[in-house]
Protein backbone atom coordinates (compact mmCIF):
# COMPACT_ATOMS: atom_id res chain seq x y z
CA UNK A 1 0.00 0.00 0.00
CA UNK A 2 1.88 2.70 1.05
CA UNK A 3 5.29 1.29 0.95
CA UNK A 4 4.62 0.59 -2.72
CA UNK A 5 4.45 4.24 -3.77
CA UNK A 6 8.26 4.84 -2.16
CA UNK A 7 10.49 6.19 -4.76
CA UNK A 8 13.61 8.06 -4.50
CA UNK A 9 12.47 11.87 -3.37
CA UNK A 10 15.79 13.19 -4.89
CA UNK A 11 14.91 11.77 -8.77
CA UNK A 12 11.21 13.05 -8.35
CA UNK A 13 12.32 16.31 -7.59
CA UNK A 14 12.99 17.56 -11.26
CA UNK A 15 9.65 17.04 -12.01
CA UNK A 16 8.18 18.94 -8.71
CA UNK A 17 7.56 22.38 -8.41
CA UNK A 18 9.72 24.08 -5.72
CA UNK A 19 8.91 26.89 -3.74
CA UNK A 20 11.01 29.65 -3.55
CA UNK A 21 12.52 31.19 -0.17
CA UNK A 22 10.22 33.90 -0.13
CA UNK A 23 7.18 31.78 -0.27
CA UNK A 24 8.31 29.36 2.48
CA UNK A 25 9.15 32.81 4.42
CA UNK A 26 5.86 33.29 4.04
CA UNK A 27 3.96 30.41 5.26
CA UNK A 28 6.07 30.22 8.00
CA UNK A 29 5.20 33.92 9.03
CA UNK A 30 1.61 33.06 8.54
CA UNK A 31 2.05 29.83 10.30
CA UNK A 32 3.56 31.78 13.51
CA UNK A 33 0.51 34.18 12.94
CA UNK A 34 -1.94 31.56 13.69
CA UNK A 35 -0.22 30.64 16.99
CA UNK A 36 -0.96 34.27 17.67
CA UNK A 37 -4.75 33.82 17.74
CA UNK A 38 -7.27 34.15 19.93
CA UNK A 39 -9.76 31.69 18.31
CA UNK A 40 -9.44 29.74 15.52
CA UNK A 41 -13.88 29.52 15.26
CA UNK A 42 -15.82 32.88 14.34
CA UNK A 43 -17.56 34.39 16.38
CA UNK A 44 -20.98 33.12 17.54
CA UNK A 45 -22.34 35.96 17.45
CA UNK A 46 -21.62 37.66 14.61
CA UNK A 47 -24.01 36.32 12.07
CA UNK A 48 -26.35 38.45 14.45
CA UNK A 49 -26.62 42.02 14.60
CA UNK A 50 -25.09 43.14 17.91
CA UNK A 51 -27.01 43.43 20.89
CA UNK A 52 -27.94 46.57 23.04
CA UNK A 53 -28.94 49.91 22.37
CA UNK A 54 -25.17 51.26 22.59
CA UNK A 55 -24.09 49.18 19.44
CA UNK A 56 -27.04 50.46 17.28
CA UNK A 57 -26.33 51.40 13.71
CA UNK A 58 -26.17 54.76 12.72
CA UNK A 59 -29.81 55.95 11.30
CA UNK A 60 -28.60 59.17 9.61
CA UNK A 61 -31.35 60.72 8.77
CA UNK A 62 -32.46 61.18 12.43
CA UNK A 63 -32.03 64.69 13.32
CA UNK A 64 -30.39 64.81 16.64
CA UNK A 65 -31.03 66.53 19.96
CA UNK A 66 -27.85 68.74 20.80
CA UNK A 67 -27.18 66.99 24.35
CA UNK A 68 -27.21 63.38 22.42
CA UNK A 69 -25.34 64.92 20.03
CA UNK A 70 -22.76 66.12 22.39
CA UNK A 71 -22.46 62.85 24.13
CA UNK A 72 -22.08 61.16 20.50
CA UNK A 73 -18.92 63.18 19.86
CA UNK A 74 -17.65 62.15 23.63
CA UNK A 75 -18.11 58.75 22.57
CA UNK A 76 -15.85 58.72 19.25
CA UNK A 77 -13.28 60.43 21.05
CA UNK A 78 -13.49 58.02 22.91
CA UNK A 79 -13.54 55.33 20.70
CA UNK A 80 -11.13 56.73 18.27
CA UNK A 81 -8.34 56.97 21.35
CA UNK A 82 -8.95 53.37 22.96
CA UNK A 83 -9.08 51.61 19.77
CA UNK A 84 -6.27 50.97 18.24
CA UNK A 85 -4.58 47.92 17.87
CA UNK A 86 -1.05 46.48 19.06
CA UNK A 87 0.57 47.01 15.63
CA UNK A 88 -0.55 50.69 15.44
CA UNK A 89 0.64 51.12 18.88
CA UNK A 90 3.80 50.10 18.12
CA UNK A 91 4.24 52.45 14.80
CA UNK A 92 3.08 55.31 17.15
CA UNK A 93 5.37 55.38 19.72
CA UNK A 94 8.17 55.41 17.15
CA UNK A 95 10.44 53.64 19.48
CA UNK A 96 13.28 52.32 17.06
CA UNK A 97 14.81 56.23 17.30
CA UNK A 98 14.73 55.96 20.94
CA UNK A 99 17.86 55.39 23.19
CA UNK A 100 17.16 54.15 25.79
CA UNK A 101 15.68 50.21 26.33
CA UNK A 102 12.26 49.95 25.22
CA UNK A 103 10.13 47.13 23.12
CA UNK A 104 11.96 46.48 20.35
CA UNK A 105 15.37 46.58 22.14
CA UNK A 106 14.18 44.05 24.86
CA UNK A 107 13.33 41.15 22.39
CA UNK A 108 15.51 38.32 22.87
CA UNK A 109 18.40 37.95 20.06
CA UNK A 110 18.14 35.09 17.57
CA UNK A 111 19.71 32.07 19.20
CA UNK A 112 23.72 30.84 19.11
CA UNK A 113 22.69 27.42 18.80
CA UNK A 114 22.15 25.57 15.75
CA UNK A 115 18.26 24.95 14.95
CA UNK A 116 17.23 21.72 16.03
CA UNK A 117 14.79 19.43 13.30
CA UNK A 118 11.75 17.62 13.76
CA UNK A 119 9.40 16.02 11.64
CA UNK A 120 6.70 18.09 10.78
CA UNK A 121 4.25 15.17 10.71
CA UNK A 122 5.09 13.09 13.94
CA UNK A 123 7.39 15.34 15.80
CA UNK A 124 10.19 12.77 15.68
CA UNK A 125 14.15 13.94 15.17
CA UNK A 126 14.28 14.25 11.51
CA UNK A 127 16.84 14.11 8.98
CA UNK A 128 15.23 14.82 5.78
CA UNK A 129 14.19 18.05 3.84
CA UNK A 130 11.11 18.02 1.21
CA UNK A 131 12.94 19.69 -1.44
CA UNK A 132 9.58 21.12 -2.72
CA UNK A 133 8.80 23.32 0.34
CA UNK A 134 11.29 22.78 2.98
CA UNK A 135 9.51 21.09 5.25
CA UNK A 136 10.93 18.28 7.78
CA UNK A 137 10.39 14.74 7.53
CA UNK A 138 11.63 11.21 9.38
CA UNK A 139 10.66 8.77 7.43
CA UNK A 140 9.04 8.03 3.59
CA UNK A 141 6.05 7.10 5.06
CA UNK A 142 5.88 10.68 7.43
CA UNK A 143 6.92 12.28 3.64
CA UNK A 144 3.74 10.41 2.06
CA UNK A 145 1.38 11.76 4.39
CA UNK A 146 3.48 15.55 4.20
CA UNK A 147 2.61 15.56 0.26
CA UNK A 148 -0.56 14.69 0.62
CA UNK A 149 -2.07 17.09 3.70
CA UNK A 150 0.48 19.67 4.02
CA UNK A 151 3.46 20.14 1.43
CA UNK A 152 1.38 22.16 -1.49
CA UNK A 153 -1.89 22.01 -0.03
CA UNK A 154 -2.50 22.97 3.47
CA UNK A 155 -5.49 20.71 4.77
CA UNK A 156 -5.48 19.72 8.07
CA UNK B 1 -8.88 53.19 53.50
CA UNK B 2 -9.17 49.96 51.79
CA UNK B 3 -6.25 49.08 49.12
CA UNK B 4 -7.06 46.92 46.32
CA UNK B 5 -4.61 44.73 44.82
CA UNK B 6 -5.08 44.25 40.80
CA UNK B 7 -2.36 42.15 38.77
CA UNK B 8 -4.13 42.54 35.42
CA UNK B 9 -2.75 39.41 33.64
CA UNK B 10 -3.82 39.06 29.98
CA UNK B 11 -4.92 35.73 30.52
CA UNK B 12 -5.94 35.68 34.53
CA UNK B 13 -6.03 38.91 36.89
CA UNK B 14 -5.15 38.24 40.55
CA UNK B 15 -7.21 40.61 42.54
CA UNK B 16 -8.10 41.07 46.28
CA UNK B 17 -7.47 43.37 48.86
CA UNK B 18 -4.78 44.04 50.92
CA UNK B 19 -6.28 42.82 53.45
CA UNK B 20 -7.58 39.47 52.51
CA UNK B 21 -6.72 36.80 49.72
CA UNK B 22 -6.47 36.23 46.50
CA UNK B 23 -8.78 35.58 43.91
CA UNK B 24 -7.64 34.46 40.30
CA UNK B 25 -10.37 35.16 37.64
CA UNK B 26 -10.59 34.90 34.04
CA UNK B 27 -9.44 38.42 32.96
CA UNK B 28 -12.12 38.46 29.73
CA UNK B 29 -15.22 37.32 27.95
CA UNK B 30 -16.53 34.77 26.74
CA UNK B 31 -18.91 33.34 24.52
CA UNK B 32 -20.79 29.76 24.33
CA UNK B 33 -21.97 27.84 21.70
CA UNK B 34 -25.35 26.58 23.61
CA UNK B 35 -26.22 30.15 24.55
CA UNK B 36 -25.62 31.96 21.77
CA UNK B 37 -27.04 35.52 22.74
CA UNK B 38 -25.09 35.90 26.17
CA UNK B 39 -22.04 37.18 26.59
CA UNK B 40 -20.02 35.75 29.95
CA UNK B 41 -17.57 37.96 31.45
CA UNK B 42 -14.57 36.45 34.11
CA UNK B 43 -15.75 34.10 36.15
CA UNK B 44 -19.48 33.76 34.67
CA UNK B 45 -17.49 31.13 32.92
CA UNK B 46 -18.27 29.14 35.61
CA UNK B 47 -22.44 29.49 34.57
CA UNK B 48 -21.82 27.84 31.12
CA UNK B 49 -22.93 24.32 31.22
CA UNK B 50 -21.37 23.59 28.11
CA UNK B 51 -18.18 25.32 27.62
CA UNK B 52 -16.83 23.26 24.34
CA UNK B 53 -15.77 25.67 21.30
CA UNK B 54 -16.04 28.57 23.82
CA UNK B 55 -14.64 31.81 22.35
CA UNK B 56 -12.57 33.95 24.23
CA UNK B 57 -12.74 37.78 23.78
CA UNK B 58 -9.80 38.88 25.23
CA UNK B 59 -8.78 42.80 25.68
CA UNK B 60 -5.09 42.00 25.37
CA UNK B 61 -3.21 41.74 22.26
CA UNK B 62 0.19 40.61 22.46
CA UNK B 63 0.57 41.40 26.22
CA UNK B 64 -0.53 44.96 26.29
CA UNK B 65 -3.90 46.48 26.92
CA UNK B 66 -6.15 47.14 23.90
CA UNK B 67 -9.62 46.95 23.84
CA UNK B 68 -10.79 48.83 26.56
CA UNK B 69 -14.16 48.13 26.01
CA UNK B 70 -13.82 44.48 27.02
CA UNK B 71 -11.14 45.26 30.13
CA UNK B 72 -13.99 47.96 31.97
CA UNK B 73 -16.87 45.45 31.18
CA UNK B 74 -14.33 42.75 33.05
CA UNK B 75 -13.56 45.37 35.41
CA UNK B 76 -17.02 46.51 36.11
CA UNK B 77 -17.90 43.15 36.79
CA UNK B 78 -14.72 42.94 39.23
CA UNK B 79 -15.34 45.89 41.39
CA UNK B 80 -19.42 45.61 41.22
CA UNK B 81 -21.46 44.26 43.82
CA UNK B 82 -21.25 40.67 42.17
CA UNK B 83 -17.61 40.43 43.04
CA UNK B 84 -15.74 43.22 45.41
CA UNK B 85 -18.08 45.86 46.22
CA UNK B 86 -15.30 48.67 46.08
CA UNK B 87 -16.32 51.46 47.63
CA UNK B 88 -14.14 53.67 45.20
CA UNK B 89 -14.61 57.07 47.93
CA UNK B 90 -12.89 55.13 49.93
CA UNK B 91 -10.26 52.52 48.14
CA UNK B 92 -6.87 52.93 46.41
CA UNK B 93 -5.71 50.68 43.72
CA UNK B 94 -2.60 48.93 42.80
CA UNK B 95 -2.28 47.93 39.56
CA UNK B 96 0.24 46.32 37.46
CA UNK B 97 1.59 46.96 33.63
CA UNK B 98 3.85 44.53 31.69
CA UNK B 99 7.38 46.30 30.71
CA UNK B 100 7.97 48.99 28.46
CA UNK B 101 4.16 49.91 28.20
CA UNK B 102 3.39 52.14 25.79
CA UNK B 103 2.31 56.08 27.09
CA UNK B 104 -1.18 56.00 25.14
CA UNK B 105 -2.13 53.35 26.83
CA UNK B 106 -0.52 54.42 30.16
CA UNK B 107 -2.63 57.56 29.75
CA UNK B 108 -5.75 55.93 29.46
CA UNK B 109 -5.47 53.89 31.81
CA UNK B 110 -5.05 56.40 34.87
CA UNK B 111 -7.64 58.04 33.12
CA UNK B 112 -9.92 55.42 33.32
CA UNK B 113 -8.69 54.59 36.89
CA UNK B 114 -9.17 58.31 38.05
CA UNK B 115 -12.30 59.45 36.17
CA UNK B 116 -14.29 56.53 35.82
CA UNK B 117 -14.47 54.61 38.70
CA UNK B 118 -13.25 57.61 40.84
CA UNK B 119 -10.21 55.47 42.44
CA UNK B 120 -8.58 57.97 45.69
CA UNK B 121 -5.06 56.92 44.61
CA UNK B 122 -3.28 54.57 41.90
CA UNK B 123 -0.37 52.71 41.96
CA UNK B 124 0.85 51.52 38.11
CA UNK B 125 3.51 49.27 38.77
CA UNK B 126 5.09 46.17 36.56
CA UNK B 127 3.98 43.03 37.91
CA UNK B 128 7.83 42.63 38.54
CA UNK B 129 8.85 44.90 40.38
CA UNK B 130 5.83 43.63 42.67
CA UNK B 131 7.81 40.05 42.66
CA UNK B 132 10.46 41.51 43.53
CA UNK B 133 9.61 43.65 46.48
CA UNK B 134 8.06 40.00 47.68
CA UNK B 135 11.51 38.61 47.34
CA UNK B 136 13.69 41.08 48.71
CA UNK B 137 10.96 41.21 51.83
CA UNK B 138 11.35 37.53 52.60
CA UNK B 139 15.28 37.32 51.60
CA UNK B 140 16.89 41.02 53.44
CA UNK B 141 20.30 39.71 53.00
CA UNK B 142 20.12 39.61 49.10
CA UNK B 143 21.03 42.74 46.51
CA UNK B 144 19.57 41.35 43.52
CA UNK B 145 17.30 39.14 41.93
CA UNK B 146 16.48 38.18 38.64
CA UNK B 147 12.93 37.57 37.40
CA UNK B 148 12.26 35.00 35.25
CA UNK B 149 8.27 35.99 34.36
CA UNK B 150 6.65 33.70 32.05
CA UNK B 151 3.15 34.36 31.68
CA UNK B 152 0.64 34.12 29.05
CA UNK B 153 1.50 36.43 25.95
CA UNK B 154 5.25 36.20 26.69
CA UNK B 155 7.88 35.23 28.63
CA UNK B 156 10.12 38.38 30.48
CA UNK B 157 13.81 38.35 32.38
CA UNK B 158 13.67 40.93 34.39
CA UNK B 159 17.03 42.20 37.04
CA UNK B 160 16.18 43.97 40.06
CA UNK B 161 18.89 45.54 42.02
CA UNK B 162 17.10 46.21 45.60
CA UNK B 163 14.05 48.26 44.09
CA UNK B 164 15.54 49.16 40.99
CA UNK B 165 14.88 48.16 38.13
CA UNK B 166 17.79 47.29 35.66
CA UNK B 167 15.86 48.64 32.54
CA UNK B 168 18.87 47.58 30.10
CA UNK B 169 18.81 43.98 30.93
CA UNK B 170 15.21 43.23 30.79
CA UNK B 171 14.75 40.88 27.91
CA UNK B 172 11.29 39.38 26.11
CA UNK B 173 10.99 35.82 24.45
CA UNK B 174 7.92 36.00 22.28
CA UNK B 175 6.95 32.36 23.96
CA UNK B 176 4.04 32.32 26.34
CA UNK B 177 1.17 29.98 27.22
CA UNK B 178 -1.20 30.95 24.57
CA UNK B 179 1.54 30.12 22.33
CA UNK B 180 1.78 26.38 23.65
CA UNK B 181 -1.46 26.27 23.96
CA UNK B 182 -2.09 26.98 20.12
CA UNK B 183 0.61 24.95 19.03
CA UNK B 184 -0.21 21.89 20.91
CA UNK B 185 -3.80 22.51 19.50
CA UNK B 186 -2.16 22.33 15.92
CA UNK B 187 -0.21 19.49 16.55
CA UNK B 188 -3.17 17.26 18.26
CA UNK B 189 -5.19 18.13 15.07
CA UNK B 190 -3.44 17.67 12.68
CA UNK B 191 -2.22 14.06 13.80
CA UNK B 192 -5.39 12.74 15.54
CA UNK B 193 -8.57 14.90 16.71
CA UNK B 194 -9.36 18.00 15.06
CA UNK B 195 -9.52 20.43 18.12
CA UNK B 196 -8.29 23.39 17.02
CA UNK B 197 -12.15 25.30 18.51
CA UNK B 198 -11.63 24.03 21.35
CA UNK B 199 -8.59 26.24 23.36
CA UNK B 200 -10.45 26.09 26.80
CA UNK B 201 -10.17 21.81 26.68
CA UNK B 202 -6.64 21.86 25.38
CA UNK B 203 -5.58 24.82 27.81
CA UNK B 204 -6.59 21.86 30.57
CA UNK B 205 -4.89 19.00 28.82
CA UNK B 206 -1.54 20.91 28.38
CA UNK B 207 -1.69 21.71 32.31
CA UNK B 208 -2.56 18.14 32.78
CA UNK B 209 -0.20 16.32 30.56
CA UNK B 210 2.57 18.10 29.47
CA UNK B 211 6.02 18.74 30.99
CA UNK B 212 9.49 19.83 31.19
CA UNK B 213 12.26 17.07 30.20
CA UNK B 214 15.53 16.90 31.74
CA UNK B 215 17.00 14.33 28.90
CA UNK B 216 15.05 15.81 25.16
CA UNK B 217 16.53 13.34 23.39
CA UNK B 218 16.48 10.29 25.43
CA UNK B 219 12.60 10.76 26.03
CA UNK B 220 12.45 11.33 22.60
CA UNK B 221 13.50 7.82 22.25
CA UNK B 222 11.57 5.80 24.93
CA UNK B 223 8.17 7.90 23.52
CA UNK B 224 9.01 6.40 19.96
CA UNK B 225 8.92 2.46 22.12
CA UNK B 226 6.49 0.26 21.34
CA UNK B 227 4.08 -0.95 24.38
CA UNK B 228 4.75 -0.74 28.29
CA UNK B 229 8.34 0.56 27.40
CA UNK B 230 7.18 3.75 26.24
CA UNK B 231 6.46 5.09 29.76
CA UNK B 232 6.03 8.58 28.39
CA UNK B 233 3.01 8.14 26.47
CA UNK B 234 -0.58 8.87 28.09
CA UNK B 235 -3.89 8.54 27.49
CA UNK B 236 -6.48 11.92 27.95
CA UNK B 237 -9.85 11.09 28.26
CA UNK B 238 -11.47 14.45 26.92
CA UNK B 239 -14.57 15.96 28.74
CA UNK B 240 -18.12 15.72 27.10
CA UNK B 241 -19.45 17.97 29.26
CA UNK B 242 -22.37 15.50 30.15
CA UNK B 243 -20.88 12.89 32.40
CA UNK B 244 -17.39 13.99 32.41
CA UNK B 245 -17.03 17.75 33.59
CA UNK B 246 -13.27 17.42 33.36
CA UNK B 247 -10.57 15.64 31.51
CA UNK B 248 -8.35 13.37 33.06
CA UNK B 249 -5.41 11.25 32.78
CA UNK B 250 -6.04 7.69 32.63
CA UNK B 251 -4.23 5.77 34.97
CA UNK B 252 -1.06 3.57 33.78
CA UNK B 253 -2.38 0.19 34.92
CA UNK B 254 -5.86 0.90 32.86
CA UNK B 255 -4.07 2.00 29.88
CA UNK B 256 -4.94 -0.30 26.64
CA UNK B 257 -1.62 -0.06 24.33
CA UNK B 258 -3.35 -2.02 21.39
CA UNK B 259 -6.58 -2.26 19.94
CA UNK B 260 -9.36 0.36 21.71
CA UNK B 261 -11.16 0.87 24.86
CA UNK B 262 -14.31 -0.38 25.15
CA UNK B 263 -15.49 2.55 27.41
CA UNK B 264 -16.35 4.17 24.64
CA UNK B 265 -14.82 7.57 25.66
CA UNK B 266 -13.05 10.05 23.53
CA UNK B 267 -9.35 9.49 23.64
CA UNK B 268 -6.22 11.23 23.13
CA UNK B 269 -2.91 9.56 23.01
CA UNK B 270 -0.25 12.05 23.51
CA UNK B 271 3.67 10.88 23.24
CA UNK B 272 6.18 13.58 21.95
CA UNK B 273 3.99 16.07 22.91
CA UNK B 274 3.97 16.19 26.26
CA UNK B 275 7.48 17.49 26.77
CA UNK B 276 7.57 18.80 22.75
CA UNK B 277 5.46 21.50 23.39
CA UNK B 278 7.11 23.37 26.90
CA UNK B 279 10.39 22.85 24.72
CA UNK B 280 9.17 25.96 23.16
CA UNK B 281 9.86 28.14 26.41
CA UNK B 282 14.10 26.14 25.64
CA UNK B 283 14.13 26.29 21.92
CA UNK B 284 11.60 29.04 20.57
CA UNK B 285 13.62 27.89 17.10
CA UNK B 286 11.95 24.14 17.39
CA UNK B 287 8.94 25.81 15.40
CA UNK B 288 11.08 28.64 13.77
CA UNK B 289 10.95 31.75 15.94
CA UNK B 290 14.48 32.94 16.02
CA UNK B 291 14.61 33.92 19.16
CA UNK B 292 17.05 32.72 22.00
CA UNK B 293 15.12 30.40 24.85
CA UNK B 294 14.51 31.41 28.05
CA UNK B 295 18.33 30.26 29.59
CA UNK B 296 19.86 32.15 26.75
CA UNK B 297 18.30 34.78 27.29
CA UNK B 298 19.50 34.73 30.94
CA UNK B 299 22.76 34.61 30.55
CA UNK B 300 22.10 37.44 27.64
CA UNK B 301 20.63 39.98 30.53
CA UNK B 302 23.23 38.93 32.65
CA UNK B 303 26.44 39.60 30.57
CA UNK B 304 24.49 43.05 29.77
CA UNK B 305 25.01 44.15 33.30
CA UNK B 306 28.18 45.02 35.60
CA UNK B 307 30.29 42.54 35.90
CA UNK B 308 30.54 42.93 39.86
CA UNK B 309 26.51 42.36 40.34
CA UNK B 310 26.68 38.69 38.02
CA UNK B 311 27.37 36.89 40.47
CA UNK B 312 24.14 37.63 42.87
CA UNK B 313 21.85 37.50 39.69
CA UNK B 314 22.94 33.69 39.00
CA UNK B 315 22.43 33.05 42.45
CA UNK B 316 18.43 34.43 42.57
CA UNK B 317 16.79 33.57 39.73
CA UNK B 318 13.18 33.55 40.75
CA UNK B 319 10.41 31.94 38.40
CA UNK B 320 6.68 33.25 38.38
CA UNK B 321 4.31 33.35 36.05
CA UNK B 322 2.26 29.73 35.37
CA UNK B 323 4.29 28.16 32.75
CA UNK B 324 6.64 28.44 35.44
CA UNK B 325 4.66 25.10 36.84
CA UNK B 326 5.46 22.60 34.09
CA UNK B 327 6.85 19.77 35.89
CA UNK B 328 10.62 19.61 35.66
CA UNK B 329 10.91 22.95 34.59
CA UNK B 330 12.86 24.43 37.21
CA UNK B 331 15.27 21.67 37.28
CA UNK B 332 15.45 21.73 33.53
CA UNK B 333 16.55 26.03 33.91
CA UNK B 334 18.81 25.46 36.43
CA UNK B 335 20.82 22.54 35.00
CA UNK B 336 21.00 24.70 31.88
CA UNK B 337 21.99 28.03 33.05
CA UNK B 338 25.06 26.14 35.34
CA UNK B 339 25.94 25.16 31.71
CA UNK B 340 26.09 28.21 30.14
CA UNK B 341 27.29 29.90 33.20
CA UNK B 342 30.30 30.88 33.80
CA UNK B 343 32.12 27.78 36.11
CA UNK B 344 32.98 29.46 39.32
CA UNK B 345 29.94 31.04 39.46
CA UNK B 346 27.22 29.67 41.80
CA UNK B 347 23.77 29.25 40.30
CA UNK B 348 20.49 28.78 42.27
CA UNK B 349 16.63 28.98 40.50
CA UNK B 350 14.35 29.56 43.09
CA UNK B 351 10.40 28.42 42.49
CA UNK B 352 8.17 30.60 45.03
CA UNK B 353 4.87 28.41 46.00
CA UNK B 354 2.71 29.72 44.08
CA UNK B 355 4.02 31.29 41.10
CA UNK B 356 1.44 32.70 39.83
CA UNK B 357 0.25 35.08 42.44
CA UNK B 358 3.73 35.55 43.56
CA UNK B 359 3.74 39.31 42.50
CA UNK B 360 0.03 39.40 44.01
CA UNK B 361 1.46 38.86 47.56
CA UNK B 362 4.03 41.06 46.91
CA UNK B 363 1.42 44.09 45.71
CA UNK B 364 -0.43 43.19 49.21
CA UNK B 365 3.14 43.37 50.98
CA UNK B 366 4.13 47.14 49.32
CA UNK B 367 0.65 48.27 50.23
CA UNK B 368 1.47 47.94 54.22
CA UNK B 369 5.07 48.63 53.78
CA UNK B 370 5.94 52.22 55.15
CA UNK B 371 6.94 53.67 51.29
CA UNK B 372 3.71 52.99 50.06
CA UNK B 373 2.38 57.07 50.67
CA UNK B 374 5.52 57.87 48.40
CA UNK B 375 4.78 55.96 45.75
CA UNK B 376 1.30 56.54 45.01
CA UNK B 377 -0.57 59.51 43.37
CA UNK B 378 -3.36 60.37 44.90
CA UNK B 379 -6.83 62.07 43.35
CA UNK B 380 -5.98 65.88 44.56
CA UNK B 381 -2.24 65.49 42.49
CA UNK B 382 -4.06 64.01 39.39
CA UNK B 383 -6.46 66.45 39.37
CA UNK B 384 -4.11 69.18 39.80
CA UNK B 385 -1.44 67.92 38.07
CA UNK B 386 -2.99 65.40 35.02
CA UNK B 387 -1.22 62.62 33.40
CA UNK B 388 2.37 64.28 34.03
CA UNK B 389 2.52 63.60 37.39
CA UNK B 390 1.84 59.65 36.58
CA UNK B 391 4.61 59.90 34.30
CA UNK B 392 6.88 61.29 36.98
CA UNK B 393 6.22 59.65 39.50
CA UNK B 394 5.87 55.81 38.32
CA UNK B 395 8.85 55.95 36.42
CA UNK B 396 8.56 53.23 34.56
Amino acid sequence: MVLEKKGSARVEAGQRRVLDEATRQRRLTRQLDALEKDNFQDDPLSSLPPPGPTARLPAFSETEEPEKKKRKTRGDHFKQRFRKNFTTLLEEENLSERAEPNYLSAAAPPSSLPPRHFCCVCGFPSHYTCTTCGGRYCSSRCLCTHRETRCLKWTL
Amino acid sequence: MATLVLDNGACTAKIGYSHEAVSIIPNCQFRSKTSRLKTFTANQIDEIKDPSGLFFILPFQKGYLVNWDVQRKVWDHLFGKEMFKVDFSDTSIIITEPYFNFSSIQESMTEILFEEYQFQSVLRINAGSLSAHHYFSSQPSELCCLLVDSGFSFTHIAPYCRSKKMKEGIRRVNVGGKLLTNHLKEIISYRQLHVMDETHVINQVKEDVCYVSQHFYKDMKVSQMKGEENTVVRDYVLPDFSSIRKGFCKPPDEMVFSGKYKTGEQILRLANERFAVPEMLFHPSDIGLQETGIPEAIVDSIQSLPEEMQAHFYQNVVLTGGNTLFSGFRERLEAELRSLAPAHLPVSVLQPQNPISYSWEGGKLLAHSPDYDELIVTRDDYEENGHFICEEKFDM
